[in-house]
């Protein structure tokens, strides 16, 4: 038994000795050209591969099947060098590498490119919900509002709110804005054509969201009753700031978001928003005229920033002049009456949104103040007062000299 | 009786100089022939082969003749350090070992290899030989211009 045990031992030892030097041997059974043919043929599809590669992780990996190359042929550099000569083992393979790095650098800006269009688009996604959900609000409101005439406190109520979700929804674009104020105002043009380049697989580019917000604004000042003066110059001064993000970032957002038709999309966009603009100055300068009739200011009719700042001026000194000519103190309760809603109402709670509006200006604003002050100079009756007052003392001096002469004789 | 020794004397020193400057060759010893890859090269339709990189063409008619075979796919071919050319192909007998000379390769020797062909030949450039793989054998074989080594 042992014997045969033995036996077995050795013959197995023997048959491994014998597969290991056979296995061996065939593992010898190289030829230098199939070996070089091999390189070239792995190098080459290597290549290719890094050429096709369009992401980081398969970048990465072939930055190890790359090393794994060069490790496995590096015993066979000389052959190899003597086949490609006047190209070299080391050069072919470092080549393949600069160009993985190379691409590995793009691909890491792509990558960086598709997370911000993935933030875009949930940014957009998120933006264009809430703006649903306001102007459902808004309709529905504005549906309760046209229902309720019957009751004039409820009507009141509805439109209080309806102010409220109007002025929300000017803080929410304004944000909006203002976050793509900061985004593409410094952009440069390198990274804008990348990113034109990632943003073709946007549905919602913001220059969707632009347009659907314009002809949002467009349906709510065409649609919307109940709303009062201030409520179209808020209108009025969310369109100049529109205006003044568009003209600073509307060029960058066409070259990104639409580069192969960028005439026409910034046309499309400066259409709209003329389009708004007329929408809100059809109500606006009936609004305000009503609003300066209901305080007893007649002003002469205005369908323009122009003509509206005409008409104040206007307003202001023929009141001057009549003030001039008459002072009565009928002429001074007119100026009064302007003066306090000049000061209460048009500058204290208007004035910014006037001059964001470009309805009015800072300058424009100052000039009627001085008017209204020469106004006030030329209204005040004091003068007469005083004449008075001074007769009055001398009757009163006049009258009690009389009396003492009378008191003494 | 001096001056014609002379004379002799001095035609014979201009001879044997003449002599020995036309009849002197330059000889550059120890080239390396070796040709590092071996060329597999197809042959065309008139059965030549033409090597671009190590600039040689020639016909292999006469080795297919005395292989028996019409044609073959490829051939393979290789340059040992003493300058002779290897050739061979799959479902050749033999290897045939050529010396180049004025436009022609002279056969020097003729390797026997296998009867039943090779199967699927490769040589190999070695320090001091040619080494001829049979890949479906998995056999080698050393070879030089004599013969097997």
């Amino acid at each position: 038994m042992n014997i045969m045990n033995i036996y077995l031992k050795t013959y197995t030892l023997l048959l491994a000795i014998f597969l290991i030097i056979a296995s061996s041997a065939v593992i010898a059974q190289q030829s230098d050209y199939q070996i070089q043919q091999d390189f070239r043929a792995e190098l080459a599809e290597l290549s290719e591969r890094v050429e096709l590669a369009v992401s980081t992780d398969e970048l990465v990996e072939l930055e190890q099947e790359i090393s794994d190359l060069r490790d496995r042929y590096a015993e066979h550099s000389s052959i190899i060098n003597a086949a490609i000569y006047p190209d070299t083992f080391e050069r072919s393979v470092a080549r393949v590498e600069e160009n993985r790095a190379a691409s590995a650098e793009r691909a890491a800006v792509i990558d960086q490119l598709n997370e911000q269009v993935d933030e875009l688009t949930a940014e957009m996604e998120v933006f264009r919900n809430r703006i649903t959900q306001m102007s459902a609000e808004a309709e529905d409101l504005q549906d309760q509002i046209e229902r309720s005439t019957a009751s004039e406190s409820r009507q009141a109520a509805l439109i209080r709110q309806y102010r409220q979700n109007i002025e929300q929804r000017d803080n929410f674009v304004s944000d909006f804005l203002e976050e793509l104020l900061m985004k593409y105002q410094s952009m440069d043009r390198t990274t804008q054509e990348e990113l034109a380049d990632a943003a073709e697989r946007l549905e919602d580019s913001p220059l969707d969201v632009i347009k659907a917000i314009v002809a949002e604004y467009i349906n709510v000042a065409d649609q919307s009753s109940g709303l009062e003066a201030p409520d179209y110059i808020g209108m009025r001064a969310q369109h100049g700031y529109f205006m003044d993000v568009w003209d600073r970032i509307g060029d960058r957002l066409v070259t990104t978001f639409d580069p192969e038709r960028e005439v026409q999309a910034k046309q499309e966009v400066e259409d709209l928003l003329a389009a708004w603009l007329a929408s809100v100055d059809n109500r606006l300068w009936d609004s305000l005229t009503t609003a300066f009739n209901q305080n007893n200011i007649q002003l002469g009719p205005f369908t323009s920033a122009e003509t509206f700042n005409t008409a104040l001026n206007n307003y202001v000194d023929s009141g001057y002049e009549l003030s001039l000519e008459t002072n009565s103190d009928e002429d001074y309760n007119i100026y009064r009456n302007f003066r306090d809603f000049w000061n209460t109402t048009v500058k204290a709670s208007w004035g910014e949104a006037l001059t964001d509006g470009n309805i009015l200006s800072q300058s424009d604003i100052a000039a009627i103040d001085i008017k209204v002050g020469n106004w006030g100079e030329a209204a005040q009756t004091t003068s007469n007062l005083m004449f008075i007052l001074f007769l009055v003392s001398i009757a009163v001096i006049i009258g009690l000299i009389v009396l003492l002469l009378t008191k003494k004789s | 009786m001096l001056t014609k020794y002379l004379t002799t004397l001095s035609v014979i020193t201009a001879l044997i100089f003449t002599a020995v400057g036309c009849g002197s060759s330059m000889v550059i010893q120890n080239v390396d022939y070796s040709q590092p890859i071996e060329s597999v090269l197809a042959p065309d339709a008139d059965q030549m082969i033409h090597d671009q990189r190590f600039a040689i063409k020639f016909s292999i008619a006469k080795v297919l003749e005395r292989e028996g075979m019409q044609t073959v796919d490829e051939v393979r071919l290789i340059r040992n350090r003493a300058g002779f050319y290897f050739l061979t192909a799959q479902g050749f007998n033999n290897v045939y070992v050529f010396e180049p000379g004025e436009r022609e390769l002279k056969k020097k020797e003729i390797i026997e290899i296998s009867s039943e062909g090779i199967g699927d030949p490769a040589f190999n450039q070695r320090d001091r030989y040619i080494e001829l793989v049979d890949r479906a054998t998995g056999q080698t074989y050393n070879l030089d211009q004599t013969g097997r080594r």
